[in-house]
């Protein structure tokens, strides 16, 4: 029964992305022939529109239009180009300069906005045409950009990892925003390796060499824009706000600085908003249908019937493991990252905590794992984005793409099977 | 019938930043209530849930009529202009399916039932029925829009088959 409705779910969904039918209308059709091998018609019909509406309202969930929202403002607000300036006082002058500025400067855009995609429209906005100007190929900046800037995704605060605190029915955002910064902080130091030892190799310009007085100006220049850290994760750790409230604060935050900074004036707030919408409307009709689909799957008893199958034919833990990470991986490349959590957590996190892999952890695991998804073809919104404000081919960024995923499917391992990485933060403060 | 598109566009981009503006608002309200008058407001939890349904799926709506949803895109590139017409013609007519389907038929039938049962919400008093009827509502503008594509990919594929025949003759 329940391995008969997968195999029509996996067969619909593949045919229908297969003809470029939206996902978000994959995903809900997919679920919709599903459900009718078992239930009848306008039943059905009626129950997918609730699980849709229902799935969408959650005062959780508003965290992610805050976040895109505050994202957009400090991208247009100056404060992308503050950091930036900053990370050229820290590592500019280091050999391969702008190439470790570039991970710097998304690494500092990811802890205070919670979207990669604005991480990547944001800094390669910026630093695309400046790396152009000192002779990097467009191609090797439009990598170094796309890579890191999918490290704001675990370093907090972070939308997807609200959205795997939604999917597996609960775990603190707190304690998983603390379990992110340090392996989004272990993957920034290994693509700053490697790409500041290619550029190094490339021989490619450093940043100019600054006076002290003009250093300690941008240090202090900074941070205003810096200060959104302690509001924002400081606020959801101390349990002063929700993520929801925290991210409208941010957005408050933003705006008040972005017009101290002359940078946006009233008339372009509706723009700023339509822009957001739109964003939000994307990712919310496929956590709508997603959350109809993981439903179904639940209603069929098919996260059982997959956990018991890779229990029973698997014995050992290491091996499980691995095979989750690679279908994940797999799934990352074709599904966004956000519904493939809410598809993903309640088959994989069953599994995980009968292995003893504490919940906290799993979800740095699953997020990181689909986060590589995000850097390649054929679904891959960072890689678009990347590669669209870099105005190159995406077909030309693959080789230079090419050891930056070898660094993150390395970092991937580690994370895996070194739980303290996750968790030593977590537990710190007392998770 | 452009006509009616650009009209519709542009009433939901003016509804859809009217709601992000007061979602906003709203959430920021409800911040300031418990901190600064210690009165923590009662509704706004309940209405930032209502405004996010209606923003996401009146904005999912909009996408749909600029095709900005995200999806793989394989094998577009290998096709002639009338195959990939007849195919993009094949994908809104199963994007209809879902609409029709569960947006306006199940859609409608879950505001009817819960108008029937009187459903209410907790804090705001509405009828649920009111809150879901956005379900319908975008699964009509999607049908619209829809439509729109399909008229639009026929009379492409006439052009291109007219073009075949003056290129024979």
């Amino acid at each position: 029964m329940g391995f008969e409705s997968i195999f029509v779910l996996i067969l619909v969904f593949a045919v229908l992305l297969a003809i470029r039918v939206p996902i978000a209308f994959s995903i809900g059709l997919a679920t919709l022939v599903t459900i009718l091998i078992s239930v009848d018609v306008l039943p059905a019909l009626t129950t997918i529109a609730q699980r849709m509406a229902t799935g969408l309202d959650s005062f959780t969930l508003l965290a992610i239009p805050f976040f895109i929202l505050a994202g957009q403002l400090m991208n247009q607000g100056g404060i992308a180009k503050k950091l930036i300036d900053f990370a050229k006082v820290l590592v500019g002058t280091l050999p391969g300069g702008l190439a470790y500025v570039n991970v710097i400067s998304a690494m500092l855009f990811g802890a205070i906005s919670g979207s990669a995609v604005a991480a990547a429209s944001a800094i390669g906005g910026i630093m695309d045409p400046q790396m152009k100007k000192e002779g990097y190929e467009p191609e090797f900046g439009a990598a170094v950009n796309i890579t890191s800037s999918t490290t704001g995704l675990l370093i907090p605060p972070s939308n997807v990892l609200i959205v795997y605190s939604l999917a597996s029915g609960g775990v603190s955002i707190a304690a998983l925003f603390l379990a992110g910064y340090l392996p989004g902080i272990l993957v920034g130091l290994g693509l700053m390796l490697t790409s500041g030892y290619i550029a190094f190799r490339k021989k490619y310009k450093v940043a100019e060499r600054v006076t002290l007085k003009t250093a300690l100006f941008r240090f202090l220049d900074a941070i205003p824009s810096l200060f959104l850290i302690f509001i924002v994760i400081g606020g959801i750790i101390a349990g002063v706000f929700t993520a929801t409230e925290a991210a409208a604060v941010a957005v408050l935050y933003a705006l008040i600085l972005s017009f101290f900074y002359k940078e946006i004036n009233f008339s372009k707030i509706p723009t700023i908003l339509f822009d957001s919408a739109k964003t939000t409307a994307i990712v919310m009709l496929l956590i709508a249908t997603s959350v109809a689909m993981s439903w179904v799957l639940s209603f069929e008893n098919i996260p059982q019937a997959i956990s018991e199958g890779l229990l029973n034919m698997v014995e050992s833990g290491v091996a499980i493991l691995l095979i989750m990470n690679l279908i994940l991986l797999i799934v990352g490349a074709f599904i966004d990252i956000t519904p493939a959590i809410l598809i993903f957590t309640p088959i994989f996190l069953p599994v995980a905590v009968q292995l003893g892999i504490d919940p906290i952890h799993f979800g740095i695991i699953i997020v990181f794992n689909l986060t590589v998804g995000l850097c390649t073809p054929p679904v891959g919104t960072v890689l678009f984005v990347g590669c669209s404000v870099a105005d190159v081919p995406i077909t030309k960024v693959i080789k230079p793409l090419i050891p930056m995923f070898v660094v993150m499917i390395v970092s991937l391992l580690l994370i895996t099977f070194v739980p303290e990485i996750s968790l030593f933060l977590p537990r710190l403060f007392g998770y | 019938m452009s006509l009616l598109i650009k009209k519709l566009d542009q009433a939901l981009e003016i509804i859809v930043i009217l709601i992000m503006g007061a979602l906003v608002i709203d959430v920021l309200w409800q911040v300031f209530s418990r901190f600064i008058l210690s009165n923590p407001s009662s509704f706004t939890d309940e209405l930032a849930r209502f405004l996010l349904i209606w923003v996401s799926l009146l904005g999912g709506a909009y996408m749909l009529g600029k095709r900005l949803h995200l999806s793989i895109d394989l094998i577009s590139h290998k096709l002639t202009v009338k195959q990939s017409l007849v195919i993009d013609s094949i994908v809104q007519i199963i994007i209809l399916l879902f609409v029709i389907s569960v947006l306006i038929i199940g859609g409608s039938r879950l505001v009817f039932i819960t108008l029937y049962l009187e459903q209410t919400s907790a804090a705001l008093n509405v009828p649920l029925g009111y809150v879901y009827s956005v379900l319908p509502l975008s699964g009509i503008i999607m049908l619209i829009y829809n439509f729109h594509f399909l008229l639009q990919n026929f009379a492409g594929l006439r052009t291109s088959s007219l073009l075949e025949k003056t290129n024979k003759d």
